[in-house]
């Protein structure tokens, strides 16, 4: 059964000079009761624009909200049962912790006895009784993130939208939070829209991610699946890192399709979703590269090369190899300290095997 | 004896000379006022013959007019309460009523979008560029032509009419300044959008409205201009007294007067100021 459907929406802007920006173009997504659902995408996609559509801040030019099977673009947002967690926090300066939190409350007109449990619940789910008289500016980031959830999520809203609420707080800090605030999107089963544009964030938090870029809807799947088998180019660059080979079908027999690219290499991939003559992107990420010894590496998934430059960042080193034809391709080789290192230098010729069931295949773009 | 005067402190201490002068060039004919209102010498003011309190006596009603050098020149304690009872009534109410319509017009024109917005809003400004001597002679012909009797009351619209301009951009600046999304946030918590005015937008903006009450209030209170055109027989307000005294020559009681409005302003200013420092 739908919950929430965001059907065909559209929004447009126009600029000062007169032209028209496509912010939404023909975004549908379902979303599910009691899911913790990412809108991820670089700057500029829509993302956010698309949240304010949800929360009413916005009015849609075409396409329709609907909750459980009613519209709601005739539903003012202080009538619609969703609240929002904003990038700024938006806590009310000239209100104390308490009476930010009872904002709501009060307003509904909600009983004083009702209103200062429910307050005190609220602050204690964030670990901030004791904090009610203090003022928002005496508190931390961190805190007043907090406070702005215990404002939200004391209403019991149908759908909490989360506006980049980490992106203010120092990388610790973050980390911390994305796990609380996963468990808490667990603890009330209040369904999370999340909006960011960190992508290691949105697979660290979320059930389903919606990749947007330039208005559009690029992919909507678990984090696995959009890491593993992108839809298109975009979300095999956005989401992670990806070594690209375009190229052609040129065989497909059994559990082996062979891509060959205009320069005559070919390379092995398990995905049987394209027939032969059809363009396509193999698409490789770093990590599943391994450097191996001379004779290893099953035939068709070996690139040989050069190895120009090494980057060390802690749990990997990142290898960057001359794989020929002007092609630089990156491996994540895993740095152990209780083994010989080969000799990975700049400089040293390095061959690089993959399992085939590694390669992912794309369509070309425009194919 | 020059040890450690460095060029640096010959210029700090220029510097802090000339701000001294700059400072002294406000305040001294303020500060030879004070001194002149105390000057028991009734004829030249600039000829000190001794302290008095006389002048002050004059004003309040301490002492009787009669003892006074030039009585017909004096006027009554009750003529000066009277007029200055005029003048704060006026100027408490025209500046109520600009900061209602003064407030209400910035938040509308900072929230809202409609046709015209920017004509409007060069509209409101024009009212404080318009010299007032034109404004003046304008009012007084819409009075008489629309039938008004000069009075409090047309001294009272007169005001409003370039008050409300004030409060509009002292308003409008603190609304500028103000986050937009705490508007946002209020409703999404539900709240209407006259309960977020109420507990939300007002309260953030409060400073600037009492201070646009307040600059109100001063501008209206020592009006002379405008005042002269459109104040009618008994309706005199306390500039336009003193004008009228001045008439009949500097005397020592407009000096004693003069202190007492310098210090009223000053308490106005203050509270002002404290407002302004206030959470922000």
């Amino acid at each position: 059964m739908d919950f929430l459907q965001i059907a065909s929406v559209h929004k447009a802007y126009g600029t000062p000079e007169g032209t028209s920006v496509r912010a939404l173009d023909d975004v549908t997504i379902n979303v599910r009761n009691n899911e913790f659902l990412t809108l991820l995408g670089p700057s500029g996609c829509g993302k956010t624009t698309l949240l304010k559509c949800i929360a009413g801040f916005e009015d849609l030019d075409g396409g329709d909200l609907i909750l459980h099977g009613r519209s709601l673009r005739a539903v003012p947002a202080h009538r619609r049962p969703f609240n929002t967690v904003f990038q700024n926090y938006a806590l009310f300066p000239h209100m104390t912790i308490t009476q930010n939190v009872g904002y709501g409350l009060d307003v509904a007109c909600v009983k004083k006895p009702e209103r200062n449990r429910r307050v005190d619940e609220a602050l204690e789910m964030v670990r901030l009784s004791g904090f009610g008289n203090r003022r928002p500016s005496q508190l931390s980031g961190g805190q007043q993130q907090r406070v702005a959830l215990a404002r939200s999520l004391v209403l019991k809203p149908s759908v909490l939208l989360l506006d980049e609420p980490l992106s203010a707080l120092d990388r610790k800090m973050r980390e911390a939070m994305q796990m609380e605030l996963k468990n808490l999107q667990h603890s009330v089963g209040i369904t999370f829209i999340f909006v960011t544009h960190d992508q290691e964030e949105a697979l660290a938090m979320s059930d389903r991610i919606a990749v947007l870029s330039q208005g559009r809807l690029q992919q909507i799947g678990s984090p696995v699946e959009i890491y593993d088998a992108p839809a298109n180019e975009f979300v095999a660059n956005f989401v992670g890192t990806s070594n690209l080979f375009a190229g052609k079908v040129v065989s497909r027999e059994r559990e082996r399709v062979v891509v060959e690219t205009a320069n005559g290499r070919r390379l092995a991939s398990q995905d049987d979703r394209f027939a032969v003559g059809d363009s396509v992107k193999l698409v490789l990420r770093p990590e599943y590269l391994h450097i191996v010894g001379p004779g290893q590496g099953e035939p068709g998934c070996v690139l040989e090369g050069t190895v120009k430059d090494t980057v060390f960042v802690g749990s990997v080193m990142h290898i960057h190899v001359d794989v020929g034809f002007g092609r630089t391709v990156t491996a994540h080789h895993r740095h152990d300290r209780a083994d010989d290192e080969p000799g990975i230098a700049a400089g040293a010729a390095v061959r690089i095997a993959y399992a085939p069931a590694a390669a992912h295949l794309i369509a070309a773009a425009g194919a | 004896m020059f040890r450690g005067f460095r060029p640096g402190k010959l210029w700090s201490a220029l510097f802090n000379s000339y701000g001294f002068l700059f400072l002294a060039f406000l305040y001294m004919p303020l500060a030879l006022i004070v001194v002149y209102s105390f000057n028991a010498n009734p004829i030249n003011m600039a000829v000190w013959t001794g302290f008095t309190l006389d002048w002050y006596a004059t004003i309040f009603g301490g002492a009787g007019v009669e003892g006074t050098f030039d009585v017909a020149f004096t006027e009554s304690p009750e003529r000066i309460f009277e007029v200055v009872k005029n003048s704060f009534l006026v100027a408490t109410t025209a500046a109520s009523i600009s900061t209602l319509i003064g407030t209400a017009t910035a938040v509308a024109l900072a929230r809202y979008r409609f046709a015209g917005k920017r004509f409007y809003q060069a509209l409101l400004l024009l009212p404080m560029l318009v010299p007032d001597i034109v404004l003046g002679i304008a009012l007084l012909i819409f009075f008489v032509g629309a039938g008004f009797h000069l009075s409090l009351l047309t001294i009272v619209i007169g005001h409003v009419t370039f008050l409300s301009s004030y409060v509009f951009v002292v308003v409008s600046s603190r609304l500028a300044g103000m986050d937009t999304t705490l508007e946002q946030a209020s409703a999404d918590l539900g709240a209407g959008a006259l309960t977020t005015f109420r507990r939300v937008t007002l309260p953030l903006i409060m400073p600037g409205v009492l201070g646009g009450f307040l600059l109100a209030f001063i501008i209206s209170l020592d009006d002379v201009v405008i005042t002269y055109f459109i104040a009618g027989v008994g309706s005199q307000t306390l500039p336009l007294l003193i004008l009228a005294m001045m008439r009949r020559g500097l005397r020592p009681q407009i000096t004693a007067l003069a202190v007492v409005i310098i210090l009223f302003s000053f308490a106005v200013a203050t509270v002002g100021m404290l407002l302004r420092n206030r959470k922000s």
